[in-house]
């Protein structure tokens, strides 16, 4: 369907379309009623609730989630009414034409109109879009061009363009002015002509363009997605064990039904006492099962999500709060906006992260050079501070300022003079940037670009140029040149920049370029992003000649890339190389570290970017991404055509099949262009891959494609945690289990649609290890605790159902029942949000330790058999013990009851103690506090006359058969518990409890662990300690202490990686069973 | 989305920033214990230490409790009787007698019970077929919600109401050695606090097993509830089918080999479920009545403990084991993950 839009129309055209609202939310106030009841709903747990609901007649409010809204309300400037007015963003309106001064944003899309350039051109920033930092140019269309801004006001017309898509590399629109501006020719648009919702408007004045897509159905919300409800693996489990005792529910229900129709009919009507009548109504049979599914009722814990939305806001409460994830630059504390899913945190296996501003600082600084064989800056790693350079400088070789003088002019960027004096300048990319900033502190100082001449200061010289061609830079061309005339000497020099593999080849015959080489590798091997520089000199026919030529060039219509492309290469030949600069895109602190420590824990790492594939490779390799080559292998996908992209696919699938048993860090890179192949017509064969491979790089992804990776990883049942800074990153975070954001540079846009914003990269591994893990274990324990609990009582119910004639007869009072679950019981587990099972020392020591859960070792039905076998044994203990005990003349129904649940409370109070790892004052006073208030509590109703209970729990207490009874109880109940663990612990000890003995013994873990803190400088140490060490113990370990995480990184990573390959697979499978059962 | 100053962001994020303090960056400071071996089992000892002791002590109170249980339900039907419900059902005196020897002295005070077996008071109809504002409050003689089937006789309501109190038990002993009658007290059986804040002092049955069917024993309308003290003890259901109500109090001492005639009005009918009806004579200790549990069950726990703690002092010797050794942490030990 095809939109109109209506320029400067102010009639009933405007409201066709919608207004330029962005809802970020997933409600509406009409949809929030249905949506929310269907996603909570959509949960079985609810669905239990909804039916117990019904069947007591208990009205049950669902939590739910609040809509957040998204300020609208910035203001922009709007043509109404052939006057410009300040309005509101939300407020625009299709045909709206929207002015923006340098450095706004973009608030919706925009067909451009006008621009102060006279040329009708202008810069925009589209990061926050796709993720490539360096500027575009966008041109105003050519019936517009050249239009006074007075005019533009008044302009009328129409523009045709597709309904709202994602697409954000495609515009194919018409623009028609209605008379008087022009006659009715229409006017082709393309992406060209569009300034898209979130770019930010660079080195230009103004521009005004009129609305053609508002709110969210801009390009960048199409492309957003709407976000699905995020349910944490440990939910699903939760809800998976809740349908499990839930069927476990139902046969105890029809079964006690069954038989307590069976008694009734053949015990009861003998009972005269009882008086059955003897004609029922016609649901008799289903009463007694009704009332055993009530009394049973309890066994699925309500309480458990009350105390795990609770547990769970303190869990967001404390990232919130940690002192140790703010940085310290922007003192920007981290925030968890999405409460509900920390536990998944601990469980992440793919961590899918963009590069530009979440890996990297974003900011680029020139280290190092090289200059006809000279290598500059490797002493200090700094080239603008070695004396050689300088002194070579002063002493003007002529190599040098050549170097210099392309470093200053071999690019597009503008200088800008500010008020103060100083120079700013504004580059498209930031290597050119870098560049100049570096030239300028050299002596070498880009002044001024007017129109096409160039001043340059030189040692307080003033030199002019004259710009004669610009030959941009392409991705395939992978250079860029400019052809100058130095003003005094009338010479014509082409000067160029460009990639090694684009450049040296070019070399004049007889040219070593060998020792460029040499330098371009130990550069790129350093992580520096490198760049050739060569110039030659043009006779002045030459140029003459070929100036002709391109000229023709750029104004074919056909195939124009191509004829430029080759238009340079005639050109582009016979270089002198000058050298090679080297630019670090500053890497942010501790990344490689966090890589490496996440890596440990057996987290996979992809990465994805827009940007250029040997950029996004050196940045991998700088930050332990992957390994260089002897230890490291990379495996390109590639190819244009499904064909080639297709045998390259196999070719890289058959090679790491084989390689997944050779020490080796295998890693495939692939690119836009393949990915969209493969992911159209081989998804298989990449999904295979993608299991295959602990390392990807990605390069040149749009969006969707970062979401649809994503996407991948899912649907193989992984957990899948996006990390990204820029609106490009939105989609994947959105789509991925965890998105994580980085409020950086590039806007806050990533970190609003993230579930959890942190300031730096490196807190992830804070993030993960120490929130994400306390979190999955407290949870875990929490969950089942809560089970544990209310079977115990179920249990004990259900057995007492067996004296009392199957009638379903409850043995607690209703006060009881609903004091057991709310209060006595929650509270002291609610404390274990504080239980740390390892400090956060040892944990970072040992990053492995996370596996627990990854794999889910804390929750699944084995644990929770083990819980559901503790509650049955203890089901037993109380009821065996509290019925023998009070027997005959003191089996009085209340008395019994309190028995009972005393017992019950006793014994869960030694529970929660045993399953603490760490008390803290809070934990003593919630469990032993409790105690205290259970029989303050019980005291109370017994003081009321009126209450079932009146006087039971004094008499209770001055018996001492009944402290006898609770003592034995407790000593039954656990011992048997107490010395299996002790057993456990001791004889059959987990890796958790080797770390918990070694880490309160104080031993020699905390030597060990240094090693991992600072793996470059204690590496050579590692294996003689280890070697030391393995002489004092028995045999039997010596072999496997080989192969200990810290001596191995000194035989090389490979075994890291085969292991986790395995661990992977294990682990995977073991989620997948648990899954399928 | 939105275009947010730079400057403002930093103080907006600056008063934002958590303020400092031990809990929120979950660092209370903690106390670790971890399972040592000694601590383990010295924990065990401790428990076996107090345990046994205590367990001897019960058991020996359970044993000087002295105790006489008479089942006397099939006894006390004529042997010629063939139907024992119809017999049982038939109104008029049906009297008993039945002879106890003491086997050991038993000193004062000596409890007589009741013993009904198989009898479900704790059936759930049976178990809420009451009404506790009636029993208190003589305002309330018309709340008979819960009561029912025995809630309104010809639309009368019956005080009180419910079939607990309709099935009130009805059997009479009456005690004597050497035909010198015992004084069975049946004062203060009940408990002090149902007589009086449960059961009114000023209400009084009415209309109480007047109805076609009469359940159990009848209660005399010119006595208020609180002191019908064998319906209070009635209405304190047991929990178990199997239960001793308290029938009255005797403040004699009994010698051994004493013989015990009784005499028994035989009224309750536990025939028609095979219910059996007992007679139980019984001193008591620190600890109640005659219960073995006790003492078996804390002597079997501490026996347990000692055993534990024992083999655990064994294993601790012949194998030691150092805790927290990081030979056990190689992460490459695989599959062995626990």
């Amino acid at each position: 369907m095809k939109r109109y839009a209506y320029i400067n129309d102010d009639g009933p055209s405007q409201d066709l379309y919608r207004d330029n609202r962005i809802s970020n939310t997933k409600y509406t106030v009409l949809n929030f009623l249905p949506k929310n009841l269907w996603e909570q709903f959509s949960r079985f747990m609810n669905q239990y609730f909804l039916l117990i609901a019904c069947l007591q007649l208990w009205p049950l409010i669902t939590p739910v989630n609040p809509a957040s809204t998204w300020a609208n309300e910035r203001e922009v400037w709007v043509v109404e009414n052939g006057i410009k007015k300040l309005i509101q963003a939300q407020d625009i309106r299709v045909g709206n034409i929207v002015w923006l001064r340098e450095n706004d944003e973009v608030p919706c899309d925009l067909v451009l109109m006008g621009t102060s350039d006279a040329q009708g051109l202008c810069c925009v920033e589209t990061s926050a879009l796709d993720g490539e930092t360096d500027l575009k140019t966008r041109v105003v269309p050519p019936v517009c061009m050249g239009m006074d801004p007075v005019l533009l006001q008044k302009i009328k017309g129409v523009i045709e363009c597709p309904s709202p898509d994602r697409d954000i590399r495609r515009f194919d629109g018409n623009l028609r002015l209605f008379p008087p501006f022009i006659d009715n020719d229409v006017c082709p648009l393309t992406i060209k002509n569009t300034l898209l919702q979130s770019c930010y408007l660079r080195n230009t004045e103004w521009a005004c363009g009129v609305a053609i897509y508002t709110g969210n159905e801009t390009k960048l919300g199409m492309s957003r997605g709407v976000p699905e409800p995020k349910l944490t693996a440990v939910d699903a489990m939760i809800d998976k064990l809740t349908g499990a005792i839930f069927i476990f529910q139902v046969v105890v229900v029809m079964v006690l039904g069954v038989a307590g129709n069976v008694w009734k009919d053949t015990e009861a009507r003998k009972q005269w006492y009882v008086k059955y009548p003897d004609e029922g109504p016609w649901y008799e049979l289903l009463v007694i099962p009704l009332r055993f599914e009530l009394l049973c009722s309890i066994m699925i814990p309500i309480s458990i999500k009350v105390s795990l939305d609770l547990v769970k806001s303190l869990y967001a409460k404390f990232i919130d709060w940690d002192e140790k994830m703010i940085d310290r630059e922007t003192v920007t504390p981290a925030h968890a906006t999405n409460t509900a899913i920390s536990e998944d945190l601990g469980q992440v296996e793919y961590i899918l992260t963009d590069k530009t501003g979440t890996l990297t600082e974003n900011k680029m600084i020139f280290r190092r050079c090289c200059i006809s064989g000279v290598i500059y800056g490797n002493e200090s790693g700094d080239a603008l501070k070695d004396t050689e350079l300088l002194s070579a400088i002063e002493t003007g070789s002529p190599d040098v300022i050549r170097f210099l003088t392309i470093m200053a002019i071999g690019n597009t960027v503008i200088p800008v003079k500010s008020k103060n004096g100083a120079i700013l300048y504004k580059a498209q990319s930031p290597d050119e940037d870098a560049l100049v900033q570096a030239a300028a502190k050299l002596q070498m100082i880009f002044v001024d670009r007017s129109a096409n001449i160039l001043e340059i200061w030189f040692n307080g010289r003033t030199i002019h140029y004259k710009v004669l061609e610009t030959l941009e830079f392409t991705s395939d061309r992978k250079r860029m040149s400019v052809v100058v005339k130095e003003n005094d000497t009338e010479k014509i020099f082409l000067l160029t920049k460009g990639a090694d593999e684009a450049i040296l080849p070019c070399a004049y015959a007889g040219q070593q370029t060998r020792t460029f080489t040499e330098a371009v590798e130990q550069y790129s091997q350093l992580g520096l992003r490198t760049l050739c520089f060569a110039w030659r000199e043009l006779m002045p026919d030459e140029y003459h000649e070929w100036s002709l030529v391109f000229k023709e060039a750029n104004s074919t219509l056909v195939d124009r890339e191509w004829r430029i492309a080759e238009a340079c290469q005639r050109i582009e030949h016979d270089f002198e190389i000058l050298g090679v600069s080297a630019i670090e895109d500053h890497l942010q602190d501790g990344v490689p570290e966090t890589i490496e420590t996440l890596r440990k824990a057996g987290i996979n790492f992809w990465m994805l970017t827009g940007d250029k594939q040997n950029t996004a490779v050196q940045i991998a390799l700088s930050c332990n991404f992957i390994s260089p080559e002897p230890k490291g292998q990379l495996l390109m996908i590639d190819g244009k055509t499904e064909d080639e992209v297709c045998r390259s696919l196999e070719r890289v699938l058959l090679t790491m099949r084989i390689t997944t048993s050779e020490p080796k860090d295998v890693a495939f890179v692939i690119d836009g262009w393949a990915l969209e192949i493969a992911l159209k017509h081989y998804k298989k064969a990449f999904t295979d891959l993608a299991i295959l491979s602990r390392t990807a790089i990605c390069c040149r992804v749009t969006p969707s494609q970062k979401a649809q990776l994503v996407q991948i990883l899912k649907s193989c049942d992984y957990r899948t945690l996006a990390i990204g800074d820029g609106g490009n990153d939105v989609r994947m975070i959105q789509q991925a289990d965890i998105g994580v954001g980085i409020s950086g540079r590039e806007g806050l846009q990533a970190a609003r649609a993230a579930d959890y914003s942190i300031g730096k990269f490196r807190f992830l591994t804070r993030l993960i290890l120490v929130h994400g893990r306390y979190s999955y274990n407290r949870t875990a324990f929490l969950s089942q605790y809560s089970f544990y609990k209310s079977l115990l009582l179920c249990f004990i119910q259900i057995f007492f159902s067996f004296v009392s004639g199957v009638s379903g007869t409850s043995l607690f009072n209703s006060v009881s029942l609903m004091a057991y679950n709310v209060f006595y019981t929650s509270i002291p587990v609610l404390v274990s949000v504080l239980d740390k099972d390892l400090s956060e020392e040892t944990v970072m020591q040992h990053p492995q330790i996370l596996f627990y859960c990854q794999a889910g070792r804390l929750l699944n039905p084995t644990t929770f058999a083990g819980w559901f076998g503790r509650s049955l044994f203890h089901a037993v203990v109380v009821f065996m013990i509290s019925l023998n005990a009070y027997t005959y003349e003191k089996s009085e129904m209340e008395e019994l009851s309190m028995v009972a649940l005393s017992g019950c409370i006793w014994l869960q109070a030694f529970v929660v103690t045993m399953e603490t790892n760490s008390f803290t004052i809070l934990q003593h006073v919630a469990i032993w506090g409790n105690l205290v208030a259970f029989y303050a509590l019980n005291f109370a109703f017994s003081a009321v006359p009126s209450s079932g209970m009146y006087t039971i729990m004094f008499r209770l207490c001055g018996q001492p058969s009944y402290w006898f009874t609770i003592f034995l109880t407790v000593a039954a109940g656990m011992g048997p518990i107490f010395a299996l663990k002790y057993f456990r612990y001791t004889y059959r000890p987990s890796k958790l409890n080797v770390l918990q003995q070694a880490e309160r013994m104080g031993g020699p873990i905390l030597s060990l662990g240094t090693i991992e803190s600072h793996p470059g400088t204690i590496e050579r140490e590692v294996s003689p300690l280890s070697i030391s060490q393995s002489k004092s113990r028995s045999p039997v370990y010596e072999p496997l202490l080989l192969d200990s995480p810290n001596t191995r990184r000194s035989f090389g990573a490979g075994g890291t990686f085969e292991f986790f390959q395995s661990q992977m697979r294990l682990s995977s499978l073991y989620s997948r069973n648990c899954k399928d059962n | 989305m939105e275009n947010t100053d730079t400057s403002t962001s930093t103080v907006r994020r600056n008063s934002k920033r958590p303020r400092y303090s031990k809990f929120t960056q979950q660092e209370l400071p903690a106390c670790k214990p971890i399972l040592t071996p000694r601590w383990v089992i010295s924990a065990f000892m401790l428990i076996s230490i107090v345990f046994i002791p205590i367990g001897v002590a019960a058991l020996f109170a359970s044993r000087d409790v002295v105790e006489i249980v008479d089942r006397y339900d099939s006894e006390c039907i004529p042997a010629n009787e063939t139907d024992k419900v119809k017999y049982i059902q038939t109104p008029g005196e049906k009297s008993c007698n039945r002879t106890l020897t003491v086997p050991k002295r038993m000193k004062p005070p000596i409890f007589v019970y009741y013993q009904l077996d198989n009898f479900y008071q704790n059936h759930r109809r049976y178990v809420k077929s009451r009404n506790d504002q009636q029993l208190r409050d003589s305002k309330e003689a018309n709340s008979v919600s819960g009561c029912k089937p025995e809630d309104f006789n010809n639309g009368s309501v019956i005080v009180p109401c419910g079939l607990i109190a309709w099935s009130l038990f009805n059997d009479t002993y009456s005690l004597s050695r050497n035909n010198i009658t015992l004084n069975v007290s049946k004062k203060d059986i009940s408990w002090k606090s149902d007589r009086e804040h449960k059961f009114g002092k000023d209400v009084y049955p009415k209309n109480f097993q007047s109805g076609g069917l009469i359940g159990g024993g009848i209660l005399d309308p010119n006595i208020p509830l609180s002191e019908q003290e064998d319906l209070i003890v009635w209405m304190r259901t047991a929990a178990l089918p199997n239960f001793r109500k308290l029938y009255g109090k005797m403040e004699v001492e009994l010698q051994e080999n004493d013989v015990i005639d009784v005499t028994l009005g035989n009224n309750y009918n536990t025939y028609s479920f095979n219910g059996k009806k007992k007679l139980v004579l019984s001193t008591t200790s620190w600890l109640g009545g005659k219960n073995d549990f006790l003492g078996i069950a804390y002597l079997t726990v501490g026996g347990l403990c000692f055993f534990l703690a024992m083999a655990f002092t064994v294993v601790y010797l012949v194998k030691p084991r150092q805790l927290g050794d990081p030979s056990y942490l190689s992460w490459n030990r695989n599959p062995g993950w626990r």
